[in-house]
């Protein structure tokens, strides 16, 4: 493949693009921690006094504390459990797989406040589960709202991101390594231990490292359950300081958003030498190698059934399992008869009130949409880094990064100013757009992602000869490239949509009248206590996940590449 | 509405209204300025009105129903949370791009914070007279609601006659009961809630005994919450047993719905918020505006938020709950906070990390 040619004026244009879309509300982000009050105040001006107030404040380093034994505890529970479970489904002849690769990445797919809502009802300190627990061994031997407790949560619904890095890693490994471990006579966990987990070593760094930004930036598990005991992590503690002293302090929300963003570069930097590494590993696999899998025997097989199946009732059953109870009854807990307590008013309000309606309408519209158009962004984007490993590709990689780094709320803050602020954006503002835009940079890291992954499976070889025959790289991107992955596209259209339908944080500051959406009304809702509701949307958007998912499969999505 | 208008004035109006194929006068509402007829004629032009408001739609819908069925003007209802309203008409404002007309918001603090700081618009309410004199601030900024202080509980764990009458026996109270109450006791987080710091440091100005109470609370292990959900939801299930400075006009709604949970209020201080109404200045659609707020402030408007769940200042309104009947259901001890100067006393810097650190102190954390 030629490294030069017609696609760099391309290739430059889409950076360029993306870079400005990034950039912009990053380096707002960035410009407003040096100032003294909100940006656009007369009364702003340059300086360090908000370091200087975040970085004497001994409740910034306590959450700072609190946000990593956070993320690193979640990442214990993730990796380790993920690549268990990715080593099970794509290395051994475990029954049902295709039915339990669909399942494993279901928490992936619901925010996680509902997430948080849905444990509070079941195994909350009065949950149902809890309560049954404590009839039968006298005490209820668990706490959701400690830190350990939130770890656990959080550690459980991350390991489909996990798997999802891991299983694919080890969809490409070629089998003959393993079976020659196993003709020695070597068991199935020696095998995995000596022969598989090196392999897929840097697979596994690399999702270790990607958890522990998703540990940095997650607010709803936080919010629902560190709160009540006063446990805060960065986020929590950012959400503080809207209220702390009375008026928003935008600059020193900024000063914790730069925190976070430097925290975030040097594990983007690690992240691309691992990548670089792994390539390495991938090349001794070669190509075509015949994958078979590893011979489970019936003990085997109900040990790994029983490990995925309580893991599944755990981090599936139970917080579904809560949201929907919640949504069919009025009151649940202590000395409560759910049957007694069963009730369909909770759903009224959808059709009572046309924000809630609107609500629903504008999540599926962006969703599907909006998704759709997201995909076509990233195919654009994943095309200008598609066989190009110059310096714009190392650029690429860092802008795609960063938004990843910022919690949601911040970046839906910093877009609702571009919008505002930027002459020609102004009219977007009050629209569905202004959502979409911070939508697809929030989406960008998992979007592109999913993009690379199908664009790399286009055999080289292909494109070549499209070249050779004189095809210029757009005319054999039209003809070649595009064609053989849209089987991939389809997928990738019903997994953003999926993350569209669940993102909540984004939209806090940018909906308004008409542009409501399911997550950013949940969040407005829990101030008013209206908890019914929250509970009869939460079940909604996991129906309408489900649809969403079922369409996935239905277009013959890829999952796990 | 009509009887209000002679025969005569009548037929005039019925021949203008044929003649412009509008009927303008006839709406003017009793009462209001002749002229008012060409404000409802500009609103209308207007055709929409922007509201920023921390207030669910499910809580005002019927008012936008009826406002809209009556002039036939929509409105954009914006529920952005009381930080959101603030920061979003700050912002509009700094971009010269005002989208908001009316701002509604509980936060008081915040609200008065507008209208010192020149971001909304005197505007004279034909309406302003039927209000109490607390209620009004130099006709800038409204009081529309009244809204009770109270606590929740969980009926499975307690009876309203073991609940306190008096806010001081409710020290006693918590103090007594420490072992049953312990870890069960929820209130607002004032560092995470701008409503609950309202109404805590809207205690500590007016009750000497406040610290007293917050050290009761602490030595109970209290839990802080930074909304009304996360507290009504812990109180439903009984995880929490009772949960202190709660909003209770929302409570008073949620016990309908809830079966097992009570609302209760001391006897001898009840302190109430209010949802405060403010015309932006250079509002996009004034007219409009001034209509809407004085529709909120209206008999009509006022009945249908009460009837809604948001106690009615006036006292000549039936639906619901209204000054005076709130009163006598919270017990006689009802102390509206005042619309003035006094909520801003926390903004100052010095004396808000003073009252937050005295609460942490306090609560032991």
């Amino acid at each position: 493949m030629p490294r030069h040619g017609n696609a760099n004026l391309y290739r430059n244009i889409v950076i360029g693009l993306l870079a400005i879309a990034v950039l912009a509300p990053v380096g707002l982000i960035i410009y407003q921690s040096f100032l003294s009050a909100p940006f656009f105040s007369k009364r702003a001006q340059f300086g360090f006094d908000a370091y200087r107030y975040v970085f004497t404040d001994k409740a910034f380093y306590k959450a700072l504390g609190t946000t990593a034994i956070f993320s690193f505890g979640m990442v214990a529970i993730a990796v380790p459990l993920g690549g268990l479970l990715a080593f099970l489904i794509t290395r051994t002849d475990i029954k049902g797989k295709r039915l339990l690769e669909i399942l494993v990445l279901v928490p992936m797919f619901i925010s996680s406040i509902v997430l948080a809502f849905g444990y509070t009802v079941s195994v909350g300190p009065t949950g149902f589960v809890s309560l049954f627990i404590r009839d039968i061994v006298g005490i209820v031997p668990w706490n959701i709202y400690s830190l350990p407790g939130m770890i656990l949560i959080a550690g459980l619904s991350h390991v489909p991101h996990v798997y999802l890095y891991v299983s694919s890693a080890m969809r490409n490994l070629p089998s003959d390594l393993e079976e020659a471990a196993r003709t020695t006579g070597a068991s199935i966990w020696q095998v995995s231990r000596d022969v598989t987990l090196p392999m897929v070593l840097p697979a596994l760094i690399f999702a270790a490292s990607l958890n522990i930004l998703l540990g940095f930036e997650t607010f709803g598990i936080p919010l629902v359950l560190g709160d009540p005991n006063g446990i805060m992590v960065l986020t929590t503690y950012i959400y503080k300081l809207t209220t702390l002293f009375g008026t928003p302090t935008y600059q020193l929300m900024a000063v914790v958003a730069v925190v976070l963003i430097l925290i975030t570069l040097p594990l983007v930097a690690a992240q691309r030498r691992l990548l670089r590494n792994a390539k390495k590993y991938a090349a001794m696999g070669g190509k075509g190698a015949r994958v078979s899998t590893l011979k489970l025997g019936t003990s085997g097989q109900v040990i790994a059934l029983s490990i995925i199946g309580f893991w599944l009732f755990v981090s599936v059953v139970l917080p579904i399992g809560g949201i929907t109870v919640r949504a069919f009854v009025d009151a649940w807990g202590e000395g409560v008869n759910l049957w007694d307590q069963l009730t369909f008013a909770n759903f009224d309000r959808m059709l009572d009130v046309p924000s809630l309606s609107r609500g629903i309408v504008n999540t599926v519209i962006l969703s599907v949409f909006g998704g759709a158009a997201a995909v076509a962004i990233y195919l654009a984007v994943g095309l200008a880094g598609h066989r190009n490993w110059g310096l714009s590709n190392t650029v690429l990689d860092y802008i795609v990064l960063l938004p990843r780094a910022l919690p949601g709320l911040v970046i839906g803050l910093a877009f609702f100013w571009v919008f505002l602020f930027v002459p020609l954006l102004t009219p977007l503002r009050p629209t569905l757009v202004s959502l979409f835009v911070a939508y697809v940079v929030v989406g960008l890291s998992y979007g592109l992602r999913l993009l690379q992954g199908t664009l790399i499976q286009v055999a080289p070889e292909l494109e070549e000869s499209a070249r050779t025959t004189g095809a210029t790289i757009g005319r054999t991107w039209k003809d070649v490239v595009i064609p053989i992955v849209r089987p991939g596209l389809a997928g990738a259209w019903a997994l953003i949509m999926i993350i569209f339908l669940r993102e909540y944080a984004t939209g806090v500051y940018l909906m308004g009248a008409g542009t409501e959406v399911i997550g950013s009304l949940m969040v407005s809702l829990l101030q008013t206590g209206a908890m019914n509701t929250i509970a009869a949307l939460s079940l909604i958007s996991i129906v309408l996940t489900g649809a969403g998912l079922a369409l996935a499969l239905r277009l013959g999505a890829k999952i796990h590449d | 509405m009509n009887s209000f208008i002679s025969p005569k004035g009548f037929a005039t109006a019925a021949v203008l209204s044929l003649m412009t194929s509008a009927a303008f006068a006839q709406e003017v509402p009793a009462g209001y300025p002749a002229d008012y007829a060409a404000v409802i004629e500009a609103a209308k032009a207007e055709g929409t009105v922007s509201v920023y408001t921390s207030t669910d739609a499910a809580q005002s819908q019927k008012l936008q129903d009826a406002f809209t069925a009556k002039y036939g003007i929509k409105i954009a209802y914006n529920d952005l949370g009381t930080n959101g309203a603030y920061n979003q008409v700050i912002s509009e404002a700094a971009a010269g791009q005002v989208t908001a007309d009316v701002v509604w918001s509980s936060a008081m603090d915040l609200q008065m914070t507008l209208v010192q700081d020149g971001y909304a618009e005197e505007y004279k309410s034909p309406e302003a007279s039927k209000l109490p004199i607390w209620a009004n601030y130099k006709d800038t900024l409204f009081a529309t609601t009244v809204e009770p202080i109270g606590v929740i509980y969980n009926t499975k764990a307690l009876t309203e006659d073991k609940l306190p009458k008096t806010y001081a026996d409710m020290i006693t109270f918590l103090k007594d009961n420490k072992t049953t109450l312990q870890g069960k006791v929820a209130t607002f987080d004032p560092e995470k809630s701008g409503s609950g710091f309202l109404h805590h440091s809207n205690d500590a100005r007016n009750r000497k005994d406040f610290w007293d109470l917050a050290k009761a609370m602490g030595d109970d292990g209290a839990k802080i919450y930074s909304s009304s959900g996360g507290m009504k939801e812990t109180v439903v299930s009984g995880e929490n047993v009772i949960a202190i400075n709660i909003i209770g006009s929302y409570a008073l709604d949620w016990v309908k719905e809830s079966p097992n949970l009570g609302v209760h209020f001391a006897t001898d201080y009840t302190p109430a918020f209010s949802r405060l109404a403010l015309k932006t200045k250079d509002a996009p659609h004034p007219n409009a505006a001034k209509l809407l707020i004085d529709f909120m402030l209206s008999s009509e408007g006022q009945a249908l938020l009460a009837g809604s769940g948001l106690p009615s200042v006036r006292e000549d309104v039936t639906a619901g709950l209204n000054i005076k009947t709130l009163n006598e259901r919270v017990g006689g001890g009802l102390k509206p906070i005042a619309v003035d100067e006094g909520v801003l006393e926390y903004m100052d810097q010095m004396k808000r990390v003073q009252f937050l650190n005295d609460w942490k102190a306090a609560l032991g954390r």
